[in-house]
């Protein structure tokens, strides 16, 4: 059985035994309703990091901040309710300000929570949490499948966030729900126009970084704001800046030297204040000159321009990001939130009746497959399990650390035929085969080994 | 004329040395040894990636420091005043302890290369030292460029913190692109205590559209906060493009030239001034170190000295309140056993007895107890001493076992809990001598007797059955038959008596056992309760002892506490007067002009 279908029996069997108690009931209900739902992802970090922002590009839609969590799940039309207390949720309009979306909240300032329905084709595969940053982990981890967490610079305090995260013994046995994000990669180069290469070799550094790795699965950088303009360019907008990269180059960098000369009044275009300030607040100083350089060398079309925007932002490779590490791997991520759940009822309402429910927790965490594959990709990235170099690449990639797509397990990079799957599908398998026999090879080694065998016997049925 | 405040902060390390606290006094020293030095030591501090570096490269309008996109600066950078430009590294041979009293080492390196050598080699290197001509270091102004704070790797905030106590000045940088986080603010708050002249640097305003909102939120924050700090908005990219096209105006937008005259003014020029403060903040941080674990002596009456003596107290009266319960507790372990004892010893020999008896008995049913008495005689009494001495060995080792039992159940151990020897000497006395049976031998005379007297009897009766038959009385049928009737009277006769003495043997021997029981059985009570009573004594004198040691420690206990009375209150005296000696000396470094902090007496 599938680990997915053995997590659901357990929740039904959950049902049947605490049938009695209301809380529990409830719990379980919600349990279940989330174990349907596509992946629940919060978006943390410190304040002013950016989360509205980050959430926005992705979603591809602007809304004004909120000061409680903010759940973006898909719908057929826009709708928003708040939740506030014990009392049933109420529905409320969504406005605007300005060119974004605004939540008319209302009376119900200090909600517990806004769930918003949008029509966005992100919101299939993910429900999107946009969390205050006065969260505590416990907030945060609690709703959330898995979290984007964002930062400038891995500081202590981000690292304590993400080390909470892998308190409780089952999240520590499935570290799978964390990606790293350096927010505000625009910032991060002093806002040169190289920043974003700066700021992606910044997150290579710290995904290499002994500190870092074992607390989450990937780190990128986003520069947000132009990420969330790259997907909400307007016309206007790009005839502004347009015509400012019209201008010579010389003149303009002068201009653009800092945002008060830029929106200054001695600007040598026809243009007015307030368009300026709208850009500026849009794109930042950054965005600008890096929007009039990228028009000065031919991406002179909106779409072109849109393209290029999304893919230098970061925006693109964070989508990667969470396609690879979330979407891909719902099943893992739902099962282990339906096991954390159920540990919580098991512990908060323990029962003679559900020993043996206990017991089976115990097991599928310790022996599911899945989990062991998570297990041995955090004790190789850790540096608990030490393998030869290319061993170490190749064992990574077919417990699926880069993503469980056979193909992409195997590693080919072109779309491979099932024959040439299965050849190098039993290749694989052959060779970890020996490494699990090998008996000079260290203790861990040969553990490894075997877990990489039991994944390539996995795959094997679906090369037939 | 030695400066005023040097007076009062030779008597704050005066006093940290009656109060016997060596890290305040090394601290003190530290700073006294500093403030004699006529350098002016800026430091300029703040998170990673705030734009420190560039900060102090922008002051300069050089690049002295390197900055970048990664964590750059691991080592705090030493900027100074030389004739040529020059740059050193100072490696410290032992890793650990204070920057000021190692023996360190001071290898020159290319000035381009400094910031690079000293990443690579960060573990060893204390400090780097670049030397440049700036007419702004001309009179002795020390720019130093810290790691950032916060920072993962741990050892770079340890290496800010350690250049905090050495600096007249603090610049703290937090960039525009937010306000000043709480970690910030912490920072800031740390940085006050150990240097008051600390001012906020708001960098990269050229990046951000809203900095003015920034600065705003800023001010508000350190108002609410009651940081009486300066706030100055700049942007080190702006100054360095402007100092390389000579743009005055970009100079002045830069937000620079304010900075700079900020620090000739409050930093340079009012050097005594700062001195003053920064020893004030120092000295009265110190003293309300030494006044605080005085002040916990003399309020807390139950103060950490005669706690201790209190808590031995109790735990002696607990000891003994225990020993009274356990001791009631040993003497029924003691009286139970022993009462077991007893009875299954008892038992036993009962037994060992009966199986000896059987066997008599089994052999007298067949064999003739005129033969080999004297060795069935030898067998019973060997097998009746085994059994008692078996029974009695076994009596031994009950006993001993009963014996540490109750040791285990004795409050407390020691060496002599099990006694030596409580057993009695001897107590197999022989038993009174087996007596002989009656035996009745069969003489040969008896046996003729009784053969004519069998025969007596068929002769008359074949004699006149034959009679009958004209036969004399006396015939040859009549005599056979007198001896055949005179042989079977002698076997039966000869039976008889075999029963009787087998019969009479049994009860022999039963009445020795049976003798020999009464007499073994008491013998094993008896040694029983003498066993019995020589433990209880043992024991009860080993409890009697314990009692009085524990007793003796509780009234020790008692006395010391009221002892304590005493020797606190003529504490509470000195300490008092202690005291007022710091207050007073608080007050004159308070005199110095150092922001007011709540100390009362």
């Amino acid at each position: 059985m599938t680990l997915d279908r053995v997590v659901w029996t357990m929740l039904q069997e959950a049902r049947g035994i605490y049938q009695d108690s209301p809380r529990a009931t409830a719990w379980l209900r919600a349990q279940a309703e989330r174990y349907a739902e596509p992946v629940r992802i919060a978006v943390a970090g410190r304040s002013h990091i950016g989360k509205t922002t980050v959430v926005n590009a992705l979603i591809g839609d602007e809304f004004t901040p909120q000061s409680s969590f903010v759940w973006y799940r898909g719908g057929t039309g826009p709708r928003a309710h708040v939740f506030s207390g014990p009392s049933r949720p109420h529905e409320v309009a969504i406005g605007r300000r300005g060119a974004r979306h605004h939540v008319e909240t209302g009376q119900f300032d200090r909600a517990d929570r806004i769930v918003v329905e949008w029509p966005a084709r992100t919101l299939r595969d993910v429900v999107l949490i946009d969390t205050p940053s006065d969260a505590s982990p416990e907030q945060v981890l609690g709703d959330a499948d898995a979290v984007l967490y964002l930062m400038r610079h891995v500081q202590d305090d981000d690292l304590r966030f993400l080390q909470s995260a892998h308190d409780h013994p089952i999240a520590r046995t499935a570290a799978v729900h964390t990606v790293a994000v350096l927010a505000r990669a625009d910032e991060i180069g002093g806002g040169r126009i190289d920043a974003l290469s700066s700021a992606k070799q910044i997150a290579r550094r710290y995904r290499r970084d002994a500190a870092v790795q074992p607390l989450c699965q990937n780190v990128v950088s986003v520069a947000g704001l132009l990420a969330v303009a790259a997907r909400t360019l307007r016309e206007d907008e790009f005839q502004a800046l347009r015509a400012l990269a019209s201008l010579g180059r010389e003149e303009l960098e002068d201009h653009l030297l800092s945002a008060d000369r830029f929106a200054g009044e001695r600007f040598p275009l026809p243009m007015d204040p307030a368009v300026r300030q709208a850009l500026l607040e849009r794109f930042g100083i950054f965005g600008v000159r890096l929007v009039t350089a990228l028009v000065r060398q031919g991406f002179d079309s909106q779409v072109k321009l849109t393209g290029q925007l999304v893919q230098r932002s970061g925006l693109g490779e964070l989508r990667d990001s969470i396609a690879v590490h979330f979407t891909e791997r719902r099943e893992v991520l739902k099962a282990r939130s339906a096991l954390l759940a159920l540990d919580v009822l098991l512990r908060m309402e323990p029962r003679q009746a559900a020993r043996k429910l206990v017991a089976d927790l115990e097991r599928v965490v310790a022996s599911a497959h899945d989990f062991r594959e998570l297990r041995l990709v955090a004790a190789v990235q850790s540096g608990r399990t030490k393998l030869p170099a290319e061993l170490q690449t190749e064992a990574l990639r077919l417990v699926g650390a880069e993503g469980t797509a056979p193909a992409v397990r195997l590693g080919f990079e072109y779309e491979a035929d099932q024959r040439e799957l299965r050849e190098a599908l039993l290749d694989a398998l052959v060779r970890w085969q020996a490494q699990a026999a090998d008996v000079h090879a260290s203790h861990d080694h040969r553990r490894a080994a075997q877990v990489v065998v039991r994944t390539c016997e996995g795959l094997l049925p679906q090369f037939p | 004329m030695a400066p005023p405040w040097l007076d009062v902060l030779d008597e704050t390390i005066g006093a940290c040395v009656t109060h016997r606290r060596p890290d305040l006094e090394a601290r003190l020293r530290e700073k006294r040894a500093q403030q004699l030095d006529p350098k002016l030591r800026v430091l300029v501090v703040g998170e990673s990636k705030q734009g420190k570096s560039q900060l102090v490269n922008a002051l300069l309008n050089a690049p002295v420091c390197a900055v970048g996109d990664d964590v750059t600066t691991t080592v705090p950078t030493y900027v100074q005043h030389a004739e040529t430009p020059s740059a050193a590294l100072v490696r410290n041979a032992s890793a650990n302890g204070s920057i000021f009293h190692t023996p360190t080492e001071r290898i020159a390196v290319p000035i381009e290369q400094v910031t690079r050598q000293a990443s690579a080699q960060s573990q060893h290197v204390v400090r780097a030292e670049i030397g440049i001509p700036r007419a702004l270091l001309d009179n002795g102004l020390v720019l130093i460029d810290t790691p950032g704070v916060g920072d993962t790797r741990s050892a770079h905030t340890a290496g800010t913190f350690a250049t905090l106590i050495q600096a007249d000045a603090v610049l703290l940088v937090s960039d525009a692109t937010g306000e000043l986080t709480t970690a910030e603010m912490a920072l800031l708050k740390k940085v006050m205590e150990a240097c008051p002249n600390v001012t906020v640097v708001v960098t990269k305003i050229d990046l951000v559209p809203s900095w003015r909102a920034v600065v705003e939120r800023n001010r508000a924050l350190l108002a609410r906060a009651g940081v009486p700090a300066k706030l100055i908005p700049v942007s080190s990219a702006l100054r360095l493009r402007a100092a390389k096209t000579g743009d005055q105006r970009l100079n002045t937008e830069s937000g620079f030239p304010e900075l700079l005259a900020c620090v000739q003014r409050d930093i340079v020029a009012s050097a005594d001034l700062l001195a003053r403060r920064a020893v004030a903040v120092v000295a009265s941080s110190a003293i309300t170190q030494l006044v605080t674990p005085l002040r916990e002596e003399l309020t807390a009456h139950d103060s950490s000295h005669t706690s201790a003596t209190i808590s031995t107290l109790q735990e002696a009266q607990r000891r003994v309140d225990e020993l009274r319960r356990r001791s009631a507790r040993w003497q029924n372990v003691l009286n139970d056993e022993m009462a077991d004892l007893i009875s299954d010893v008892e038992y036993d020999l009962r037994d060992r007895t009966r199986r000896i008896l059987r066997e008599v008995e089994k052999t007298y049913d067949e064999a003739d107890p005129a033969i080999g008495w004297e060795k069935f005689e030898q067998w019973l009494e060997d097998n009746l001493n085994e059994a008692a001495t078996t029974n009695f060995a076994w009596l031994m080792e009950r006993a001993e076992w009963v014996a540490a039992k109750v040791a285990r159940n004795f409050p407390v151990y020691r060496e002599d809990l099990i006694p030596g020897s409580v057993l009695p000497d001897d107590l197999l006395e022989p038993a009174s001598k087996l007596e002989k049976p009656k035996i009745e031998p069969f003489s040969v005379p008896q046996k003729v007797f009784t053969g004519l007297r069998g025969s007596y009897g068929g002769v008359l009766m074949f004699g006149l059955v034959t009679s009958l038959a004209g036969m004399p009385l006396i015939n040859v049928i009549s005599l056979g038959a007198g001896a055949l009737f005179g042989g079977k009277s002698i076997m039966d006769e000869s039976d008889q008596r075999l029963k009787r003495r087998q019969a009479a043997a049994k009860a022999a021997a039963q009445r020795h056992v049976d003798d020999f029981f009464v007499k073994a059985s008491k013998d094993v009570r008896d040694s029983g309760r003498q066993i019995q009573r020589s433990l209880r004594n043992h024991f009860s004198t080993l409890a009697e002892e314990l009692q009085e040691t524990l007793m003796e420690s509780a009234r020790s206990a008692k006395r010391a506490v009221q002892d304590d009375q005493t020797e606190r209150e003529r504490r509470m005296r000195e300490g008092r007067k202690e005291l007022d000696k710091l207050v007073t000396l608080y007050k004159r470094v308070q005199a110095l002009g150092g922001p007011t902090m709540e100390l009362s007496a």
